[in-house]
């Protein structure tokens, strides 16, 4: 998928992490200087989560964001405007990194040249299950200290 | 004014309402989950405006369209999508839409869209 997508045309910056920070900054963190690419190995994730939407069409994939629960917990917050020590529900954290994905993974669709339809948004506590695909791009983010994994996989 | 905001994300629905306010809106919103919600909600209350979802369950966005103008209601509808791509907008344009504002959206964004049908 990714390897259609024409990275010269964004003057060498990574088309995922400006579309991660188009996100962020106008839906969760107003800070610009919030999200940056994450230094060093990735630890173990507490609590992993999944989120993913998948593109059909003739090169089909996959955008799937993966962090710790307590990091979906706090993106929740940022995009409902919720306090800090504010509840939140297990219907809204699903609904809200879904909505994460879906609005990446529609993002994405529009590099794409010829693209198929998106699929609406699945949340899960564990990696998508099927055939292993091929990761074609991978982009690790550092949010306020918190690990965010956005990456791309090839479904040919 | 009153808009009717289609979104099987309860998430965005707020961030729809929050940003509507934010670019100046005090209008009076109804929500709707899905598309065959809208439909019917929309049937009821003859909105003067439906912002909508593209990809929903039930019914799309672009169906929902298609079927508020085959009842002969005359109800403006702009969709507020994550596929902005020229394609879609094409077919938004094409199928009747009003606009189409892509996600992630801000209120200068929403001002800009929505203000020059308010004249």
């Amino acid at each position: 998928m990714s390897a259609s997508i024409d990275l010269a045309a964004f003057a060498g910056t990574d088309p995922i992490l400006t579309l991660a920070r188009e996100v962020f900054s106008a839906m969760i963190d107003p800070d610009p200087a919030a999200l940056r690419p994450w230094t060093g190995d990735v630890p173990a994730l507490v609590e992993a989560t999944y989120a993913w939407v998948d593109l059909g069409g003739e090169t089909p994939g996959r955008v799937l964001l993966t962090t710790e629960r307590a990091t979906a917990t706090r993106l929740t917050r940022g995009l409902l405007g919720l306090a800090d020590d504010e509840p939140v529900e297990d219907a809204d954290l699903v609904d809200a990194f879904g909505e994460i994905a879906n609005v990446l993974g529609g993002n994405v669709k529009s590099l794409v040249p010829d693209p198929g339809a998106l699929t609406l948004p699945t949340v899960a506590a564990t990696s998508p299950a099927g055939p292993v695909p091929d990761l074609l791009h991978e982009v690790r983010l550092d949010w306020r200290g918190d690990v965010l994994v956005i990456a791309l996989w090839s479904l040919s | 004014m009153r808009v009717l905001v289609a979104d099987d994300s309860r998430v965005m629905r707020q961030i729809v309402i929050r940003t509507l306010r934010q670019a100046g809106y005090d209008w009076e919103v109804t929500e709707a989950a899905d598309g065959a919600s809208a439909l019917e909600i929309a049937m009821e209350m003859d909105p003067d405006l439906i912002l909508s979802d593209w990809n929903m369950p039930e019914l799309t966005g672009i169906e929902l369209l298609r079927r508020v103008q085959a009842s002969g209601m005359e109800i403006p509808l702009g969709f507020v999508t994550s596929e902005g791509s020229t394609q879609m907008r094409e077919a938004a344009e094409a199928a009747g839409a009003l606009f189409l504002i892509a996600k992630p959206f801000t209120p200068e964004a929403f001002r800009d869209t929505i203000d020059p049908f308010l004249a």
